[in-house]
């Protein structure tokens, strides 16, 4: 009985511990908030369970591999850049929505070269129980030689 | 690559895990955190109440910059985050570790509902709770 108890906390503490956001918008811009913020969990928590992340021409076909391999820089971008949205545009309906941002990222490298380019930003959310987690991220840029050099790197 | 860190890349589902690809290899930025990511190879004991606080683990991650075992004691009072299984995105603080063994505080609660090959991050900053 002790130990069927102890299992109900931890999975009502797990719940508690979930976030996801009421507007499909929040749930972008919370997830940025979490990077900028170094809060791991709180970025996963707004990822739905069945995310693909294509990024720059890669393709990270699992939540699991997006969080250990790109979340990390993406937080380290995060905190190193400045991230100003320009434009939005939100749509769909029910429970699948679509969120397209575009974002003035600046900042410094760490050998201090300048961080300055435009950042296009698709993201579908799926609402369950009433919270919109964010099911997809696509991320490319505007600067036609930042993204062939990304995807120069993955044919390496 | 280790086996360990292969084996993890076959877990998530993922071709080109570690692999340095993509816009991380055009953009260089300090880490905002130091971290080393692990996977789990054994549980720890539980308590007479069934509660787990411990788990052994081996570090994970691009070969040139992730070490063979943790470093004993340097991960206490990190922050202990879950990518992958029952418990993703459930955050501890570490209490202690071995090279093998790692031990969370029990201010967050036992462990329960890990399981062997679930990926996790340590990352050096203060859970806030």
């Amino acid at each position: 009985m002790r130990r069927l108890c102890l299992v109900l906390a931890w999975l009502i503490a797990g719940l508690a511990a979930a976030q996801g956001a009421r507007l499909p918008a929040e749930a972008v811009d919370a997830f940025h908030a979490a990077l900028r913020n170094k809060d791991t969990a709180a970025a996963l928590s707004l990822l739905d369970r069945g995310l693909v992340v294509f990024e720059f021409g890669g393709v990270d076909p699992t939540v699991e591999a997006y969080a250990l391999t790109h979340l990390p820089f993406d937080m380290d971008l995060a905190v190193a850049s400045q991230w100003k949205l320009e434009t939005r545009r939100v749509g769909g309906e029910g429970n699948e929505r679509w969120v397209l941002s575009t974002y003035r990222v600046t900042g410094k490298q760490a050998d201090g070269t300048p961080i300055d380019q435009v950042t296009l930003e698709t993201v579908i959310v799926r609402r369950t129980a009433g919270l919109f987690r964010i099911v997809h991220f696509h991320w490319s840029t505007s600067d036609a030689g930042f993204q062939a050099r990304s995807q120069g790197q993955r044919t390496k | 690559m280790r086996f360990a860190t292969r084996l993890a890349a076959a877990v998530l589902g993922s071709g080109i895990a570690f692999a340095q690809a993509g816009h991380d290899d055009v953009v260089r930025v300090d880490p905002a955190l130091k971290r080393l990511a692990g996977m789990i190879t054994a549980l720890g004991e539980p308590d007479a109440e069934g509660r787990i606080y411990s788990f052994r683990g081996t570090p994970i991650g691009p070969p040139a910059s992730t070490p063979k075992e943790y470093p004993p004691g340097e991960l206490r009072g990190w922050r202990l985050t879950f990518l992958a299984g029952q418990r993703f995105s459930a955050a501890f603080e570490v209490q202690s570790n071995t090279d093998s063994e790692i031990t969370v505080s029990a201010a967050d609660g036992p462990l329960n509902g890990i399981a062997l090959r679930d990926v996790f991050v340590a990352e050096e900053i203060e859970l806030k709770r």
